[in-house]
């Protein structure tokens, strides 16, 4: 390559560093939920893989690492990076006791490659598990809730 | 100067274009996944609270954060949010022992448009460029087992998990009750 385009590339790619420091300040009321299931099919549909039906599923997958997200009233998935200081992302306590739950968040919002990432600077609503799933799906897998011993 | 931008227009339009394709080599087993689509490539393994925000933490979290490959082709921001285990298990912890260090990764890209899915990623193995030897991204459950011995039995890791298990004691595998639980039960089976 040679130096013209060196310097083409280099001029490309900075604008790119420069707005994946900059963030939007936004509220947005929605469910915690467990992208994975969510974005992968693995376990049945969207409308599934949600709410009262997930939510034994959803406290395996965010104990287990998997990435939670933030289902928003606009159908948009903020993926949540810190929520209220913690940043223990990967399997932490603040995010693993949301599962599930409706949540009012004001944060910070960023955009990357057409994924959205959300910074939660405060939880202003807890609303609880208000999405009752499991009268239309029953639990989401099945073997969520074990068969009681007759 | 006018040959300049010329030059950065053509290949600030051409890059995403070049890097559509990553199925090349890959020998990613499949999961079924409707959207998945196999994909190998080298990345900088990062932060992502740190890429993106600038809140960096050493030694990227030691895998308490969620982490990201920044792919050397395109620049773009990858998301694993899985690991090779079907057990519930993400990839922080898998490639927590890459922070900062160029990776290729072999695994499944999840594209799906009507979600808005993408650059979500199962990643499936992992070695650092220039190592021959590829490391399997299974190494979750094991390093769950050593950070809880008290949590031996029978059973997968997530029937035995303490956190999981004071939760569903709280609040039910439906997370609204002891009540509604044992109500739900009785009809359902």
């Amino acid at each position: 390559m040679g130096r013209i385009s060196r310097l083409a590339a280099l001029a490309c790619l900075l604008p790119g560093a420069a707005l994946a420091a900059e963030g939007e300040r936004i509220e947005v009321r929605g469910e915690i939920i467990d992208t994975w299931c969510y974005y992968s099919g693995v376990m049945g549909g969207p409308e599934a893989v949600v709410g009262t039906a997930h939510h034994t599923c959803a406290l395996w997958c965010s104990a287990g690492g998997i990435p939670v997200g933030l289902l928003g009233e606009d159908g948009e998935v903020y993926m949540v990076l810190k929520i209220e200081g913690d940043d223990a992302s990967a399997s932490g306590d603040t995010q693993l006791r949301l599962a599930s739950h409706e949540v009012t968040a004001d944060g910070m919002l960023y955009e990357r490659d057409g994924l959205n990432y959300l910074v939660v600077e405060e939880v202003v609503t807890d609303h609880g598990i208000t999405n009752l799933s499991h009268d239309i799906y029953g639990p989401v897998p099945g073997f969520a809730i074990p068969e009681p011993a007759k | 100067m006018k040959r300049i931008a010329i030059t950065t227009a053509v290949i600030c339009l051409g890059l995403p274009a070049m890097a559509q394709d990553f199925s090349e080599g890959s020998e990613a087993k499949s999961w079924n996944l409707a959207a998945e689509k196999p994909a190998r490539f080298e990345a900088t393994v990062v932060d992502m609270l740190c890429e993106l925000t600038g809140d960096c933490a050493e030694n990227c979290g030691d895998g308490k954060r969620q982490l990201g490959l920044l792919r050397a082709a395109d620049d773009v921001l990858i998301y694993p949010n899985k690991n090779s285990q079907p057990a519930f298990t993400g990839a922080a912890l898998e490639l927590a022992p890459y922070c900062g260090a160029t990776v290729e990764v072999d695994g499944l890209m999840i594209e799906d448009p009507e979600l808005g899915a993408t650059n979500i990623y199962l990643v499936q193995k992992i070695r650092e460029v220039g190592e021959s030897e590829w490391v399997t991204a299974n190494s979750w459950t094991k390093k769950w087992a050593e950070a809880h011995p008290d949590a031996e039995g029978e059973g997968p890791w997530f029937r035995r998990d303490p956190r999981v298990n004071g939760m569903i004691e709280e609040s039910g595998y439906l997370g609204l009750g002891l009540e509604a639980d044992a109500a739900f039960i009785e009809e359902w089976f």
